[in-house]
């Protein structure tokens, strides 16, 4: 027993797991670099570093199957590799001090990507000149919006998010008075008026303007200059049967509404939205180019931040290498769309300190390595002298 | 002794919060969101009422409607959307909308007009009889004007559009022939206000 448990230790801690990892991580790196080309960046980090295993479809089916280890397995086991290592030899002397710095700087690395990978959450924020908006929105993450409006001061908001969509299932929310039944979630999919689809198959929304509608679904985009346009076909069931089924697209930028039970309510499928606790608005957004050519200079959004019972109402500049910090969150300038509109992308990272920690003790750790040779080097030369 | 058993305990923890990020439905209350923009109801008595539309790629064209037509919530589709109605209770009713990219190009748009009508489809070399092109300021309109086969009640659309940053914007009046034939001067003192911003 005493065997195997030295030969697990010995595995985990050894310079040639390290090695071997580090030679898969440059291939791995090398491939995704490759892929770019076809699936873009976002695509990239789910297949090939947000993932255990890089999987392929065998040829002529959807089965996938693992062809290579993925960025978290790598990580997970160069983490293991490292603590263990760090653990199993770890002594305490100043001649290995800064080693242990360097080590603990690269622990505090991966665990940081780790962290990063599981709580980053990245979000954009569109305003025209003049808008105030209390909400960012998502890239990529979807949600149907079920919202009762029936109160005249604030809306009452169910939202489901599309891996519950994903699942085409049936959904009973304690806050509703139906039953919401997904029959069918396109990822990406668009939308032509019916009378211009000849021979299009009948519509299985019954009510709404999905009615008008032909969806075809599409294959998801990784490009990043493309979004994946969402559809999905979903029924509302009440205690006394169906209440009808609508097409709901995040190409439908107006909700489409339903009375019943004495409020109604707006359906919308939207980009995942988060909500805030204070309100931007944009006052002037400015948008420079070199003169005689369409090349950006310089694009800055003059913002004013408000929160609710004015504790805090000021205008800022957010520009390019100068992001607004607030609440945890962090709003950099990211484009703009014509010359009054901008995007800005608004990143909530709770680790994001971690990087910057762990490359002040790497270099923590090799000033001091270097400096206990150097010392001792000019030591033995004055002996020797 | 004590950090050797913390660390692999740390990283598990780690590894656990991965696997507590499933997917609810969410429920919060937010104040009520103004609606989309859309063309503000004619006052009363005003001459021409201002119609300042935004499209879902930011700031858009603008334009003036004439007092008579009567604004009516846009649809998903439409940017702006007016009844037009006749001394005798004809409605005929005016669309503006706006479409990404050419949209199938000159000829592909006036056939799909052509087709709401009934009538066949024109080639090529049929555009410079049916089409009258007019530049006002950076914008240049293609404009049309087809009437339905003669029936019970025949139809008639104006159209004119529009190549905008990136998107082509249609606006289109359809209805009875007569009404339609009545409302072309406004039709044409509409274009004149639209504009770019």
């Amino acid at each position: 027993m005493r065997e195997y448990w030295k030969a697990f230790v010995d595995f985990f801690v050894s310079l040639k797991l390290t090695v071997v990892l580090l030679a898969l991580s440059i291939v791995l790196v090398f491939w995704a670099t490759l892929a770019q080309v076809r699936l873009g960046v976002w695509g990239v980090q789910e297949e090939f570093f947000r993932t255990f295993f890089v999987l392929a479809r065998i040829p002529g089916t959807e089965v996938p199957v693992p062809v290579f280890p993925g960025g978290y397995f790598i990580g997970t086991l160069l983490l293991i590799n490292l603590v263990a290592a760090h653990i199993y030899r770890f002594q305490f002397t100043w001649r290995k001090a800064g080693i242990q710095l360097v080590h603990a700087g690269l622990i505090l690395l991966l665990v940081g990507e780790l962290l990063t990978s599981l709580w980053q959450e990245e979000y954009q924020m569109r305003l025209d000149e003049g808008q105030t908006r209390n909400y960012s929105e998502s890239y990529r993450d979807n949600e149907l919006a079920i919202v009762d409006t029936s109160n005249p001061k604030y809306d009452e908001v169910t939202a489901i998010p599309d891996q519950l969509l994903k699942r085409e299932g049936e959904i009973q929310d304690p806050k509703l008075p139906f039953r919401v039944v997904i029959h069918r979630y396109y990822p990406n999919a668009a939308l032509q008026m019916r009378n211009r689809v000849p021979n299009a198959p009948p519509s299985p929304a019954t009510t709404g303007i999905g009615t008008q509608l032909v969806v075809t679904p599409l294959p998801l985009t990784y490009k990043q200059n493309e979004r994946n346009l969402a559809a999905a076909v979903i029924e509302l069931i009440g205690p006394e049967g169906s209440l009808g089924t609508w097409l709901v697209s995040t190409q439908l930028a107006m909700p489409q509404t339903i009375d019943y039970a004495g409020r109604t309510w707006a359906l919308t499928l939207r980009f995942a939205r988060n909500y805030k606790p204070f309100s931007l608005t944009l006052l002037k957004f400015r948008h420079d180019v070199y003169p005689g050519t369409n090349i950006p200079k310089n694009f800055s959004s003059q913002i004013r931040l408000t929160t609710p019972g004015d504790h805090n109402d000021r205008e800022v500049l957010i520009y390019m290498n100068h992001p607004l910090r607030y609440a945890g969150l962090t709003f950099y300038q990211a484009g703009y769309d014509g010359d009054h509109t901008t995007v800005l992308q608004v990143v909530h990272n709770p680790s994001w300190l971690l990087p910057y920690l762990s490359c002040a003790l790497i270099t923590l750790g090799l000033l001091l390595q270097f400096g206990v040779s150097l010392t001792k080097f000019i030591a033995r030369r004055r002996s020797a002298a | 002794m004590r950090l050797r058993r913390a660390i692999p305990a740390a990283l598990t923890i780690i590894l656990l919060l991965s696997a507590c990020r499933e997917a609810k439905v969410a429920h919060y209350r937010v104040p009520k969101e103004k609606p989309p923009t859309l063309p503000p109801a004619m006052a009363a008595g005003s001459g021409m009422a201002d119609a300042s539309v935004p499209t879902a790629q930011g700031a858009g064209l603008t334009w003036t409607a004439p007092a008579h037509w009567t604004a009516k919530p846009a649809s998903a589709m439409r940017r702006g959307s007016y009844d037009v109605k006749g001394a005798d209770g004809a409605v005929a009713d005016m669309s503006i909308t706006a479409f990404p990219g050419d949209v199938g190009g000159e000829l592909a748009n006036i056939n799909r007009w052509r087709g709401q009508l009934a009538l066949p489809p024109i080639g090529d070399g049929d555009l410079p009889q049916v089409t009258t092109t007019v530049k006002d300021g950076p914008l240049t309109f293609v404009l049309v004007d087809f009437d339905s086969p003669q029936g019970a009640s025949p139809e008639r659309i104006l159209g004119a559009f529009t190549s905008y940053d990136g998107n082509t914007w249609f606006f289109k009046l359809k209805g009875p022939a007569p009404l339609v034939e009545h409302e072309k001067p406004a039709f044409l003192t509409f274009l004149q206000t639209v504009k770019a911003p």
